[in-house]
């Protein structure tokens, strides 16, 4: 057999892995549709309770991607130009609500935010509700998101080389200028994908919430909720809508980033 | 112009210390040595963009030790040439005009112009860092150093990943653009032959210590240093043992406390026949190599071995044949003493 026929067998093998993963991911959206009818997607457009706690997922989970952003790009930086003792750890630490499962994610945050907890206590002190509030969510919502946003954010800065920084700062920008015209116009796109990752992972975050903040309900939670009182037919209208307007923002976000950066 | 004292800085491992260097000004200055040696971290130490631990550094007299690399007035051109691919070469050249002040960008279109003809870039303005050669990009880097009048220009490894018509194009039109502009210049290379073209004077660092400092054609003739005299192309290197102290070439003061002897390739004679030179060997021609406009011939006598560069009025002698006895030798003033 020669080299092309090998590479030919390769090319086989990879198309009906890419054929199986495909199907594997677009065949359960895709068959949720069939147990549905338009009506009923209809109805649900006007149940309010429905489309109250689809919003809710939205933003909720926009506040914690943006929270993300403005906590994670400046520490991402951080990782991706500085070397210092213990920053494999750092890395680690940061990536650990990835590995967790939610619901102990969920858990912890509880012993945090309790009223049990100093931190608890000093919030009830003063006033501010967390728990069984939309802080909760943003809370459980960032937890659980922000190691991609960081991730995404580090690698997008490592990309920009240094020396690009050195020659913006001897042609007269200070550190705050060169960052946002060389650093950040740069990594932008990057780290857009790295917010669209973190929001994603944000809006269908469950596990964490229904501890924290059962109500008021987001989408997740009021999809389960629906599926567990009233059955399939009752939750997959309200699935459907959620798929529907998660894959519009998703396309609309990845064709912002996939954009070619020149260079 | 650039007065550096008692430089001390830490990287890691690497360490700098106590480094003393006066650049005039107008200068073109090169500091050469081999990778590792700290060339491009004494460069970005000039630049302020690696901090010092101690030492001090003037420009123009005046203290700018501690002063961020944007108030320094120093330009730098990377060798990885550092474009900013998203932004036009034209976007590029013109970036540091935007943090000038206006009477300094009047005449940046004036300015702009003149290094586009200097360069030969004028045809480029609109393109794309990633569309350019590696030549183009040296060219745009240079204007985009040069549009801010800097003080000082350091030029890291200039001619690194370039291709042998290029880099000796672009190593002309460098030395004629400091010519015109005067521009007090300081080149990182490990290559001595670029600093050999394009410096008045030369420092070799190995290690973070200074070797030698100097004017080009004397650290090229008389290098101080075994480490010195093998990175400009010094190779027959063999250890002095004095006789007596009266006797020999010990008598000459240049060669006291010194333990090594140096002679260039170039400046050794050979001859099927006795030489008049004031030492003479004779040698067994070990290999011969043909490297086009020259030969190398490489000579063992005793334990030594010796290596001679010929120019082609040598390469029709019949006695230059592997294996064959030969005579060679130099002349006391070829020889250069140096210290381990």
């Amino acid at each position: 057999m020669n080299r092309k026929n090998k590479s030919e067998i390769l090319f086989v093998v990879s198309f009906f892995s890419g054929i199986i993963i495909i199907t594997f991911i677009l065949y359960p959206i895709l068959n949720t549709l069939s147990w549905t009818e338009p009506g009923i997607i209809w109805e649900s457009l006007h149940d309010k309770e429905a489309i109250n706690s689809i919003f809710l997922s939205i933003w909720t989970a926009t506040v914690a991607t943006l929270v993300s952003f403005f906590l994670g790009v400046p520490f991402a930086y951080l990782l991706a130009r500085k070397e210092f003792r213990g920053k494999n750890l750092v890395e680690s630490i940061v990536n650990i609500p990835v590995v967790i499962p939610h619901t102990v994610a969920g858990i912890c945050l509880l012993t945090v935010l309790s009223p049990h907890n100093w931190f608890g206590r000093l919030l009830v002190n003063a006033n501010i509700e967390v728990l069984g509030t939309e802080i909760a969510i943003i809370i459980a919502m960032a937890f659980v998101g922000m190691p991609f946003l960081i991730n995404s954010a580090k690698e997008a800065f490592t990309w920009v080389s240094p020396r690009m920084e050195n020659v913006s700062r001897t042609l007269g920008a200070n550190q705050v200028q060169t960052f946002f015209l060389i650093t950040f116009s740069l990594a932008w796109r990057e780290i857009l994908s790295g917010m669209i990752l973190t929001w994603a992972r944000c809006i269908s975050e469950f596990g964490a919430i229904i501890i924290l903040a059962y109500h008021p309900m987001i989408a997740p939670t009021f999809i389960y909720q629906r599926f567990t009182t009233h059955g399939m037919m009752y939750a997959i209208p309200v699935t459907v809508i959620l798929i529907g307007i998660c894959l519009v923002l998703f396309v609309v976000l990845r064709l912002l980033a996939s954009e070619k950066t020149r260079g | 112009m650039i007065e550096i004292k008692g430089l001390s800085l830490r990287l890691g491992k690497f360490k700098m210390e106590k480094l003393d260097l006066t650049i005039e000004a107008r200068e073109f200055f090169a500091i050469i040595g081999p990778t590792g040696s700290g060339k491009t971290v004494l460069l970005e130490s000039i630049a302020g963009l690696k901090p010092i631990e101690e030492g001090s550094i003037q420009i123009k007299g005046q203290e700018v030790t501690l002063l961020p690399p944007e108030q320094r007035h120093i330009s730098i051109c990377y060798q990885d040439r550092a474009l900013f691919p998203h932004m036009k070469v034209k976007e590029n050249i013109c970036y540091g005009l935007r943090f000038k002040s206006k009477s300094d960008q009047k005449n940046a279109v004036e300015k702009l112009n003149d290094l586009a003809v200097l360069l030969k870039i004028g045809n480029l303005m609109d393109r794309y860092p990633v569309n350019l050669s590696g030549g183009e990009k040296q060219r745009v880097a240079l204007a985009r150093a040069l549009i801010v009048n800097p003080d000082v220009l350091l030029l890291d490894e200039p001619f690194t990943a370039l291709d042998a018509t290029i880099k000796d194009t672009i190593e002309l039109e460098l030395k004629k653009l400091h010519q015109v502009l005067q521009t007090t210049t300081i080149m990182v290379t490990h290559d001595f032959r670029e600093a050999y073209h394009l410096a008045s004077r030369v420092a070799v660092i190995k290690d973070g210590t200074m070797m030698q400092v100097g004017p080009v054609a004397e650290i090229f003739e008389q290098p101080s240093s075994i480490f010195v005299a093998n990175f400009v192309g010094m190779k027959n290197i063999i250890p002095i043992s004095f006789l007596t102290e009266s006797k020999t070439a010990a008598n000459v003061d240049s060669f006291r406390k010194k333990d090594f002897l140096g002679v260039r390739p170039e400046k050794i004679q050979v001859s099927n026949s006795p030489l008049g030179t004031d030492f003479m060997m004779n040698g067994t021609i070990l290999r011969i190599k043909n490297a086009g406009i020259y030969r190398q011939v490489d000579i063992s006598y005793l334990q030594y071995q010796f290596q001679v560069i010929l120019t082609p009025n040598y390469y029709d002698d019949p006695a230059l044949l592997e294996g064959s006895k030969i005579y060679f030798g130099f002349d006391l003033a070829d020889i250069c003493p140096l210290e381990q």
